[in-house]
């Protein structure tokens, strides 16, 4: 690696401080699976890093009076041990406990993950379909807004060079709704999802029709989505195989996916159809019984 | 600007002078001479390089040696010697686990912190552990067995 400066943070405050001060030559660092690989590859040369994995106010897990509280520093291999993830957002776990191997979700940050803004990225969609907001700290101070802001394009975040994504917080009304993740790649470990997939799905009292569904797929399109087309499809309809086709179909149309050398658009669009039926579902396995 | 760290290796404190490009695995092999963590694709991919990092399994390669500063780090030399090995390095021998050893280091890692977390896991929670180690000589059944063998050899040594 290239030789660059180096700061470790203390407070939230002194990181975007110092994010500000040495712009646009400065990057933050937290669990570096991401960023010291792309390092190496020469891809990117910051001159400074900002260690922000001390900052306090980015870690943990809580309840609070929004909802659940993820802070932007908690790995995926505590994000997928966590007992209160566990319980109200099943779907949120299973994502990180998905992603990588064991010796990178000791280290990658769930936040980490999403600020990538790589297509694929796993944490996604299961928090996309509980509503998430993002919260995002800057020289300003806080501001909040939904998560599905925060995915611009590649790679590419709405966060400005100086901003930091604190935490992400599940609103109170979607905990514990059945939920359910699915990845499709080439093996089960250490692999970039062809596609993902999470659903949030909840019935009428009787578990004949769907009410509410709301569906998202990962890389697929430009950014994680959400498919719009078929969760209004799915609205009121019977629960039956039949219905779930039409989904997935709706869905691949929602999704814009692009051939490249892990696999052909064709290919993701089928994938899309599969993984819509699974996480649907998987969810409605999870569901108490009637 | 170098920084002086403090990092407690194998059970002892040690200090060293680090430039802030310098990863944990280059501090460890190159400065400290403990060769046994394995540089592999360095980029976190293949788990040559896995030390205990405040007892977790994390890539060395992917640790900037300045974060380790008043961390505890455990490598392959630290669990045992060829007088004294730790059950893990006996099962390793015993099954025939080793080839050409480039990924053993790290797979003792591995085995090590799954084993200290669980010391009865199922043949899916040991692949599971391991699945962030690549052994390119194919050897994983005899790698498997051989973790099993140690956590049956270390739960009865325990009573």
């Amino acid at each position: 690696m290239k030789h660059f400066e180096y700061f470790s943070a203390h407070s939230a405050e002194e990181a975007v401080a110092l994010l500000q001060k040495y712009s646009p030559d400065a990057l933050p660092i937290a669990g570096g699976t991401e960023l010291l690989v792309r390092m190496k590859q020469n891809l990117i040369h910051p001159k400074v890093l900002v260690d922000i994995t001390h900052v306090p106010e980015f870690q943990g897990i809580a309840l609070t009076e929004e909802g659940l509280r993820i802070g932007s520093l908690v790995t995926h291999a505590e994000v997928a041990a966590s007992p209160l993830v566990r319980q109200f957002a099943p779907a949120v776990a299973a994502a990180s406990g998905s992603v990588g191997a064991v010796q990178t979700r000791n280290l990658g940050t769930l936040g980490g993950n999403l600020v990538s803004c790589v297509p694929s990225i796993d944490s996604a969609p299961a928090l996309l379909v509980l509503e998430a907001q993002a919260v995002v700290f800057g020289v300003n101070g806080r501001r909040q807004f939904p998560l599905t802001e925060l995915f611009v394009g590649p790679r590419c975040s709405s966060l400005t060079p100086a901003e930091l994504l604190e935490a992400v917080i599940i609103p109170r009304h979607n905990l514990g709704k059945p939920t359910c993740f699915s990845k499709f790649g080439r093996r089960k470990a250490l692999t970039i999802a062809l596609v993902n997939a999470a659903a949030c799905v909840e019935t009428n009292p009787e578990r004949t029709h769907f009410s509410q569904v709301r569906l998202a797929l990962g890389a697929v399109a430009p950014t994680p989505i959400r498919a719009y087309t078929a969760e209004a499809y799915l609205a009121g309809r019977p629960i039956a195989q039949e219905v779930l086709l039409e989904a997935g179909r709706l869905a691949a149309e929602d999704a814009k996916p692009i051939d490249d050398f892990r696999a052909s658009a064709e290919y993701r669009r089928h994938l899309i159809g599969v993984l819509t039926r699974r996480v649907i579902e998987g969810a409605l396995a999870g569901m108490p019984k009637v | 600007m170098a920084f002086t760290i403090k990092v407690k290796v194998n059970g002892e404190w040690k200090t060293a002078d680090v430039e802030p490009e310098m990863t944990l695995l280059e501090l460890l092999r190159e400065q400290w001479g403990l060769t046994g963590t394995k540089l592999g694709c360095d980029e976190g991919d293949c788990g040559a390089c896995t030390v205990l990092f405040d007892g977790k399994p994390v890539n060395s390669c992917l640790v900037l040696a300045v974060r380790a500063d008043g961390h505890e780090v455990v490598t392959v030399e630290g669990l045992g010697t060829a007088e004294r090995p730790h059950p893990l390095q006996s099962a390793f021998e015993q099954h025939g686990a080793v080839q050409c050893g480039f990924c053993a280091p790290g797979m003792l890692i591995s085995a090590k912190a799954l084993l200290d977390a669980n010391p009865e896991p199922t043949e899916q929670e040991i692949r599971e552990a391991l699945a962030g180690n690549l052994c390119r000589c194919t050897g994983y059944t005899k790698i498997v067995e051989a973790v099993k063998s140690a956590g049956r050899a270390m739960k009865s040594s325990v009573k």
